[in-house]
């Protein structure tokens, strides 16, 4: 067990490893790129002798590959520095906006579980018949149809025409201010969570063993709710996997649209206000989260599928 | 697959009406594409007024209003005109990053398929690497970092999203390599590129078709995205995403504001979605049998 455990996480470590490398790399030489960074660090109308202080100070006047290697050396030991705008610690800044994020996340995913999965064992039992055509189009359309524009429109229904529920805003005691958010960032996953349900149910119901049940008299509703259905949510699992991890990092634009403080928000604060530590701390911890999850989900899948159990990762 | 089933006829006529209706989605597909396509190449002679000028004395028109068809904006100028404006910049975007990815990714695919050693191994990391990483993340960064403007937008997202391109590629090539016409014509000595080019690309046409169809949904999303949150579109340039963050100020006022944007944003990127899936589905029928 243990050593499977291993067998399983230690390739992952070495990709993450290769991975966490290479951005800090293209990061470092992108935001250099960008311009001198004693410029951003001195602020508006510094003097050329502030100019040359900074550069001293924070070793911007030494060969650029020796700053690269420090630079590593402080990535290496978590240290990003300090947050040009607010002075607190980058990592701590991006980590404290982390909770808000994972909720938002984490409501998200159980939305589109809860819904998509009833869905699509709806659907994909009589695929075929009229009334689930309709709404077969009706998900693929929301699937097409962008997030964020599905935010807009729920705002200006929702929260505007209606005043159902307040349109932006978050407080973390009032339930209200995550409905909104959550149904928004359920758009990105429930309807192809909903699709791979129903045609993995339509693809379960065909095998052998319903068609045995069937012949044994078994009712159709046993069969699709006992026995079709449980095999396809194997497959649909690691989707879920994926869309956790993309539901994590890919939250920004909905945090933005409802003021959600997440971490989402914080990198277009921080990318606009050129806090290029906060922009670092957050890529990785970003890349970080998203090989967490899958790791996490890879691993659960195996443990899920003993046919998978000895493939190869 | 079903053999019993196949041989009835119930299922025959069930088989028939699924090709018609897969035909069917192709059509529509290809009909909605076609209007796209028509109203983004030669909409500039649609449009009634400059989308750029403004008229102070005619804000928030609504739908309808005499000579604006979709009203005006909340400083006057003519929403129909912006609109196809919009569709010409998320078109030309979309489509010049989408044939960067197409590049990048076939050929590191092919590359990856052609010399199953380390070549391979590397080019799985890279793919994985970027895949791995939110690009909607990574465009944020690089397009704050060097600058607004149509190219710097078309590079970095040319230049990000191609991993999808390279695994379908990587596939389907493959098996295309295990086939014997390909190792045939390698034993005939046909050249390495005469066989990549002359009898592995052309096998892979139809599942480049539809991942091309469905990828530049993908990529009209991201561009407009990125638009909408006054990433990569110069501020004033009229794109479906700046109006649709200029909406957001004039929710109360005028609501058509957000409607005309989001509507042609949602209808773009559902008609490349119909044209892949029909694309997709056709393709199946058409490639049973065929395969080994």
């Amino acid at each position: 067990m243990g050593e499977r455990l291993l067998r399983a996480v230690l390739p992952q470590l070495g990709k993450l490893l290769v991975l966490l490398f290479t951005i800090s790399t293209l990061l470092f030489f992108l935001l250099r790129q960008a311009g001198d960074p004693a410029y951003v660090l001195a602020g508006v109308g510094a003097t050329p002798e502030q100019l040359a202080a900074i550069r001293l100070q924070y070793g911007l006047d030494r060969p650029l590959f020796g700053q690269y290697l420090s630079y590593l050396g402080n990535v290496l030991r978590f240290d990003f520095g300090a947050s040009l705008i607010t002075g607190d610690s980058a990592l701590g800044t991006v980590m404290q906006r982390f909770p808000q994020t994972l909720q938002l996340a984490s409501m998200a995913m159980f939305l589109s579980i809860v819904v998509s999965i009833p869905l699509g064992a709806w659907l994909g039992a009589r695929p075929e018949r009229a009334g689930r055509r309709l709404v077969s189009g009706i998900v693929f359309v929301l699937q097409g149809a962008p997030g964020f524009v599905l935010a807009l429109l729920f705002i200006q229904l929702l929260a505007i025409q209606l005043m159902w529920l307040p349109s932006v805003g978050y407080s973390a005691s009032d339930w209200k201010t995550w409905v909104l958010p959550t149904l928004s960032l359920a758009t990105f996953s429930a309807p192809s969570l909903t699709r791979i349900v129903a045609a993995n149910v339509t693809e379960a119901l065909r095998e052998d063993y319903i068609r045995t049940g069937r012949a044994y008299g078994a009712p159709f509703h046993t069969l699709l709710w006992r026995h079709a259905l449980p095999n396809a949510l194997l497959g649909a699992s690691a989707l879920i996997g994926v869309q956790f991890a993309g539901l994590l990092s890919g939250s920004a634009i909905i945090e933005s649209i409802y003021s959600w403080p997440g971490m989402g928000s914080l990198l277009l604060e921080a990318v606009q206000t050129l806090d290029f530590p906060v922009v670092q701390a957050e890529v990785f911890v970003i890349a970080i989260l998203v090989f967490g999850v899958n790791v996490l989900m890879d691993f659960t899948f195996r443990r899920l599928d003993p046919r998978l159990a000895d493939a190869p990762a | 697959m079903r053999p019993v089933a196949q041989a009835s006829g119930v299922s025959r006529l069930w088989d028939a009406a699924r090709r018609a209706l897969s035909v069917a989605e192709l059509a529509l597909g290809i009909a909605l594409f076609l209007l796209v396509l028509l109203l983004a190449l030669f909409g500039v002679a649609l449009q009634t007024h400059d989308p750029m000028a403004s008229d102070l004395m005619r804000r928030f028109l609504p739908f309808g209003a005499e000579g604006h068809l979709l009203g005006t904006d909340h400083m006057g100028r003519d929403m129909w005109s912006r609109m196809l404006a919009g569709l010409q910049w998320s078109m030309a975007c979309a489509f010049t990053a989408n044939v960067i990815n197409l590049f990048i990714g076939a050929t590191l695919g092919l590359l990856a398929a052609e010399r199953p050693g380390w070549t391979r191994n590397v080019v799985r990391q890279v793919a994985d690497i970027f895949q791995a990483f939110p690009s909607l993340v990574a465009a944020i960064v690089v397009v704050v970092v060097i600058g607004d403007g149509f190219v710097t937008l078309v590079l970095t997202l040319g230049f990000l999203s191609w991993p999808i391109f390279m695994r379908v590629v990587y596939a389907e090539a493959s098996s295309l390599y295990s086939r014997d016409f390909v190792k045939a014509a390698r034993l005939a000595g046909v050249s390495r590129l005469a066989v990549m080019f002359g009898h592995v690309l052309p096998g892979l046409r139809a599942s480049l078709l539809v991942i091309f169809a469905l990828h530049f949904a993908a990529l009209l999303i991201a561009e407009s995205a990125l638009s909408f949150l006054g990433i990569g579109a110069p501020l004033g340039v009229p794109t479906w995403g700046n109006s649709l963050a200029e909406s957001r100020q004039y929710v109360l006022v005028a609501p058509q504001l957000l409607l005309v944007p989001a509507g042609a944003i949602i209808f773009t990127v559902i008609t490349m979605n119909v044209l892949g899936d029909g694309l997709a589905a056709y393709s199946r029928r058409r490639g049973r049998g065929i395969e080994p």
